[in-house]
C-alpha cells in the first residue's frame, strides 16, 4: 500500500503516487508562453522555481473551464525535471495497492491518448493513473 | 581623457581605498572591543586603527574632502593619546570611535554618489574631543634600552615594560641573512617564525652592516623579543652563538609624568606592509565585468552564425572539415574563457559576513546582551550579484537573531545557558552549483503556539510557521516579541532568497534551544538591466542593450505593395519614416502569435544582422534591473524566449530575444 495522491479532471478521478508529488498550490494564472505547445497553460514561480505548466484538461481535449478556486496545480517531479499539472481539484490522499494497478480497458487508453496507464481501486472507487513522463512529453527533452 | 574624466576615476580610487581602509578600521575596533572585554590590550590594533585612519585623512586632503579629514583628524588625536598610555582603550572610546569611523563612511558614500558632503557632526566632534581615551592614566612609558627606545613607538614600550615587570625575560637578538644560510633554509621569514612560537616580536629592524672602514657588507635584523624562552633556544633559532644573545634587564621604575616627547608616529610595521604587498589584486567595478561579459555573450552569437553558414557551405557539398575542427576549438575556448570571467566576479563569503560582527555588537549592546558571532565559511566564494542580493537578507537573520532570538545574559544564566550567546553563520557548497548558508543562533527558539495565537491559524509544522513568519506584514513585534522570538522583516529575507535569487529558505527551532535558518542560493546569476513593456495585454522585458531606439509611433506608417492581406501573421511587416529611413515595422504580438489587434503606441527599434528593424508594442513601462533564470524545460522552450525574471510580483514575466524574433521564419524551420 502507498499514498496517492487524486484528483479531478472532467468527471474522472485520477490518481499519482505521493513519492512523485512535491506540492499543491493553488492556481490564479500562469505566464503565457508564446510558441509552447497549445497544452502548456504557462510558467508559474513556486517558492521560487520556474514551473512549466500543463493544462491537463486541454491535454485530454476536454473543453476549457471557467475559473474556479478549486484549480490547483500538482507539482510533479519526473527525472530531474518539475512540471506542473493544472487540475479542476485535488483534495483527498489515499491509499492505493500498488499490486492492484490493472490495465485500463482498451477504450479508455484509447480515448485518453495514452495518457492513462492503469486502473485502481480504493474507497471502492476507481482512479485512473496518469502517465506523468508521457503528459509532460518526455519525447520533447530529446527533440 | 579630459581632466574631468580623469579626476573622476581619482574619486573611483578614492572611493575603493577609503572604503578598504574604514573596513579594516571596523575590524581594529572590535578587535579592541574584544580585548577589553577579554581584560587584555590589543596595542596593534590601535597601531593599526591609528594607521587606517591616517591615511585616509590624507587621501581625503587630497580630494579635498574637508569634513572626512576633520572626522579623522579628531579620531587620531584620540588615538595618539591612547597609543601613548600603552594601546588601551575604553570601551566609550571604541564607541564613539565606531560611530565616527560610520560617520566618515557615510561621507565617502556622499563622495562616490556625487553629492555634496555634510559638514562633519560638531556634537560628534565635540564628544571625540572629550572622550577620554584610556583607561589608564597617561604616563610616560619606562625607558628600555638607549638603543631601542628611539626606535620604538610609545605603546610598543609600554607594552615591553609591562611584560618586564610582570617578570617575562625581553631580549635583543641579531640575525644575519646570507646565502649559505638561506640554502639550510634559514631565512628571516623561518627565524620570525620560529621566535613567533617562543615569544613575541615588538619589533624587528633591519639595519645595514658596515665594515671598520665604513664600506656596507650586509645586512643585518635586529630584533626585540619579549617571551620565557632560553639564551640556548634563541641562539639555535637564530644560528648564532649564544653569547650574542642579550637580555634586557628590568629597567628601574621612573616616575609617572604627563607624556612630554614629541608626537611621533609609529612606523609602518614591515609585516603587514608586506602581506599587502603579498596579496597582489586588482580591483575592478562590476560594471567592466559585465561589459566582458556582454562582450562574450556576442562572441557566442557570431560563433553561432559562424556555424550556421559552415552547415550551409557543408550542405553544398563543400569540404569543411578543417574549418570544423577550428570551430570546435574555439567552441572550447569560448567555453572555458566563460568559466573564467565567471571566476573573476566571485567574492570571498567572508568578506560579506565579517562585517556583520560590527552589526552583531551594535545590536547586542543597545539590548544589554552578550552576543558572540562565530563564522564558519572557510574559502566559499559567490558571484558578486549574489552576494549584494543576499546582504540584506542575511542583516535581517542577524539582527532578528541578536535582538529576539538571543536571551539578555541573566535569563540565559537562569536557563543554565552559557551568558554569552552565539550567532553562527556556516556554509557550504552543494553539488547542485548552490551555496547553502546557515544562520543559528542559541537563544530561545520560536514559540509556533505564541505564533499561531498572533497569526490567528494553525501552525501545523515548521514549514507552515516559515510561511507565517515570511507573510508580508506580519511581525512578532511588541509584547509578543519577547515570546514568540522573531521580528520584522522576513517577508524581505524571502523575497530576497526564494523570488529575486530563486533559491529556497528552510528553518529549524526548538523551543529554549535555538534557531537556525537555512539560505540556500545559486552561486551565480545573470542580472540584466531591461525595459519592461505591454504587449497584447502581457507583461514582457527585454535586456536594455538589444535597444538601439524607442520611440512614439505616429500615422506615418507605410503599407507596402505586394502584401495580400490577410497573408500567415508573421509575415505582417509594414514600413515606417525615421529619421529619414524606411525601416521595417514587426507587430510583435503578432509575431509571438498572441494577439495583434491592440493599439501599438511604442517601437522599439533593434540592430539585426546589420540592419534596424522596429517592433511595434502597446506601450513602454520602465527599466530595471532584474535577475534571468533560464527557462529551458522542453515544455516552454520557444522561440524569442531568453529567461524568465521577477518583477516583484511574485510573477514569472518573460525576457525576450528580439533578435531571434527578427529573423524570418523559414531561417529557423531550417
Amino acid at each position: 500500500m502507498s499514498l496517492h495522491v487524486t484528483f479531478r479532471v472532467g468527471n474522472a478521478s485520477y490518481a499519482l503516487p505521493a513519492a512523485q508529488v512535491l506540492h499543491l498550490e493553488s492556481y490564479e494564472t500562469a505566464t503565457h508562453v508564446p510558441g509552447a505547445p497549445p497544452y502548456v497553460a504557462g510558467l508559474v514561480q513556486v517558492r521560487g522555481r520556474l514551473v512549466p505548466v500543463v493544462d491537463l484538461r486541454a491535454r485530454f481535449g476536454l473543453p476549457p473551464i471557467e475559473h474556479s478556486l478549486d484549480r490547483r496545480v500538482v507539482v510533479v517531479q519526473n527525472g530531474t525535471r518539475v512540471a506542473g499539472l493544472l487540475v479542476d481539484s485535488a483534495r483527498e490522499v489515499v491509499q492505493i495497492d500498488e499490486a492492484a494497478y490493472e490495465k485500463p480497458p482498451e477504450i479508455i487508453e484509447e480515448q485518453a491518448s495514452g495518457f492513462v496507464s492503469g486502473v485502481a481501486t480504493a474507497a471502492k472507487r476507481l482512479f485512473l493513473l496518469v502517465d506523468v513522463p508521457r503528459i509532460i512529453g518526455e519525447e520533447l527533452s530529446h527533440g | 581623457m579630459n581632466e574631468r574624466v580623469d579626476l573622476n576615476e581619482f574619486i573611483g580610487g578614492f572611493v575603493v581605498e577609503a572604503d578598504e581602509l574604514l573596513a579594516t578600521a571596523n575590524a581594529c575596533l572590535l578587535e579592541i572591543d574584544a580585548a577589553i572585554a577579554a581584560g587584555t590590550s590589543k596595542p596593534k590594533a590601535v597601531r593599526e586603527l591609528f594607521r587606517a585612519l591616517h591615511t585616509v585623512k590624507g587621501l581625503a586632503g587630497m580630494v579635498g574632502v574637508e569634513p572626512i579629514m576633520e572626522l579623522a583628524h579628531a579620531l587620531e588625536t584620540l588615538l595618539r593619546t591612547a597609543d601613548r598610555a600603552g594601546g588601551n582603550l575604553q570601551r566609550g572610546a571604541v564607541d564613539v570611535s565606531l560611530q565616527a569611523v560610520r560617520a566618515i563612511g557615510d561621507r565617502v558614500r556622499m563622495v562616490a554618489e556625487g553629492r555634496p558632503v555634510t559638514p562633519a557632526p560638531a556634537r560628534l566632534i565635540e564628544q571625540i574631543a572629550a572622550t577620554d581615551a584610556s583607561s589608564e592614566t597617561v604616563s610616560a612609558p619606562p625607558p628600555i634600552t638607549t638603543e631601542w627606545d628611539s626606535r620604538l613607538s610609545t605603546s610598543e614600550r609600554q607594552q615591553v615594560g609591562r611584560e618586564l615587570q610582570a617578570g617575562i625575560p625581553a631580549w635583543t637578538l641579531s640575525f644575519v641573512p646570507s646565502e649559505e644560510r638561506a640554502a639550510r633554509g634559514i631565512t628571516i621569514a623561518t627565524v620570525r617564525t620560529a621566535l613567533a612560537a617562543v615569544g613575541e616580536i615588538i619589533k624587528v629592524a633591519p639595519r645595514t652592516q658596515l665594515d671598520a672602514s665604513g664600506k656596507q657588507i650586509g645586512i643585518r635584523f635586529d630584533i626585540l623579543l619579549v617571551g620565557a624562552a632560553t639564551p640556548e633556544r634563541l641562539a639555535e633559532i637564530l644560528d648564532a652563538e649564544p653569547t650574542t644573545i642579550q637580555r634586557i634587564e628590568v629597567p628601574v621604575a621612573t616616575p609617572a609624568g604627563p607624556a612630554l616627547e614629541p608626537e611621533h608616529e609609529p612606523e609602518p610595521d614591515p609585516e603587514v606592509e608586506v602581506s599587502r604587498l603579498g596579496r597582489s589584486t586588482v580591483r575592478v567595478e562590476l560594471g567592466r565585468l559585465d561589459e566582458l561579459q556582454d562582450q562574450l555573450g556576442a562572441m557566442i552569437v557570431s560563433r553561432f552564425r559562424l556555424e550556421r553558414e559552415l552547415a550551409a557551405h557543408a550542405a553544398r557539398g563543400l569540404d569543411v572539415r578543417k574549418l570544423r575542427e577550428v570551430t570546435d576549438l574555439q567552441a572550447r575556448q569560448l567555453r572555458d574563457l566563460r568559466r573564467a570571467i565567471l571566476r573573476v566576479r566571485m567574492v570571498r563569503v567572508a568578506e560579506i559576513v565579517e562585517p556583520l560582527a560590527l552589526l552583531v555588537r551594535s545590536v547586542a549592546r543597545t539590548n544589554h546582551k552578550d552576543v558572540r558571532l562565530e563564522l564558519d565559511v572557510r574559502d566559499a566564494e559567490l558571484d558578486k550579484a549574489v552576494a549584494d542580493r543576499l546582504l540584506p537578507a542575511l542583516i535581517h537573520l542577524v539582527r532578528n537573531a541578536v535582538d529576539h532570538a538571543i536571551e539578555p545574559p541573566d535569563m540565559r544564566a537562569a536557563a543554565g545557558k552559557p551568558r554569552t550567546g552565539t550567532v553562527r553563520i556556516a556554509c557550504t557548497e552543494l553539488a547542485s552549483k548552490q551555496l547553502e548558508l546557515r544562520i543559528s543562533d542559541d537563544g530561545r527558539g520560536i514559540d509556533r503556539e505564541a505564533v499561531a495565537r498572533r497569526a490567528h491559524k494553525e501552525i501545523p509544522d515548521t514549514t507552515a510557521l516559515l510561511e507565517v513568519l515570511t507573510t508580508p506584514g506580519f511581525s512578532t513585534r511588541d509584547a509578543v516579541t519577547q515570546t514568540s522570538g522573531r521580528g520584522v522583516g522576513m517577508d524581505i529575507v524571502k523575497r530576497v532568497a526564494v523570488q529575486e535569487l530563486g533559491g529556497e529558505l528552510a528553518l529549524e527551532t526548538q523551543l529554549g534551544a535555538g534557531t537556525t535558518f537555512t539560505v540556500r542560493v545559486p552561486l551565480t546569476i545573470a542580472i540584466v538591466e531591461v525595459f519592461s513593456f505591454e504587449c497584447a495585454r502581457q507583461l514582457f522585458v527585454v535586456p536594455v542593450a538589444a535597444i538601439e531606439e524607442i520611440f512614439e509611433l505616429g500615422d506615418d506608417r507605410i503599407e507596402p505593395p505586394g502584401q495580400p492581406a490577410g497573408s500567415a501573421r508573421d509575415t505582417r511587416v509594414t514600413l515606417i519614416h525615421r529619421r529619414g529611413h524606411a525601416l521595417p515595422l514587426i507587430s510583435l504580438g503578432a509575431r509571438l502569435a498572441i494577439e495583434a489587434e491592440t493599439t501599438a503606441k511604442n517601437a522599439m527599434v533593434i540592430r539585426h544582422n546589420g540592419e534596424l528593424i522596429a517592433f511595434a508594442i502597446d506601450r513602454m513601462l520602465g527599466r530595471q534591473e532584474v535577475v534571468v533564470r533560464p527557462v529551458d524545460d522542453p515544455l516552454v522552450r520557444a522561440r524569442g524566449i531568453a529567461g524568465a525574471t521577477d518583477l516583484g510580483d511574485g510573477r514569472p514575466t518573460l525576457v525576450l530575444d528580439l533578435s531571434e524574433l527578427g529573423d524570418r521564419q523559414e531561417r529557423f524551420g531550417a
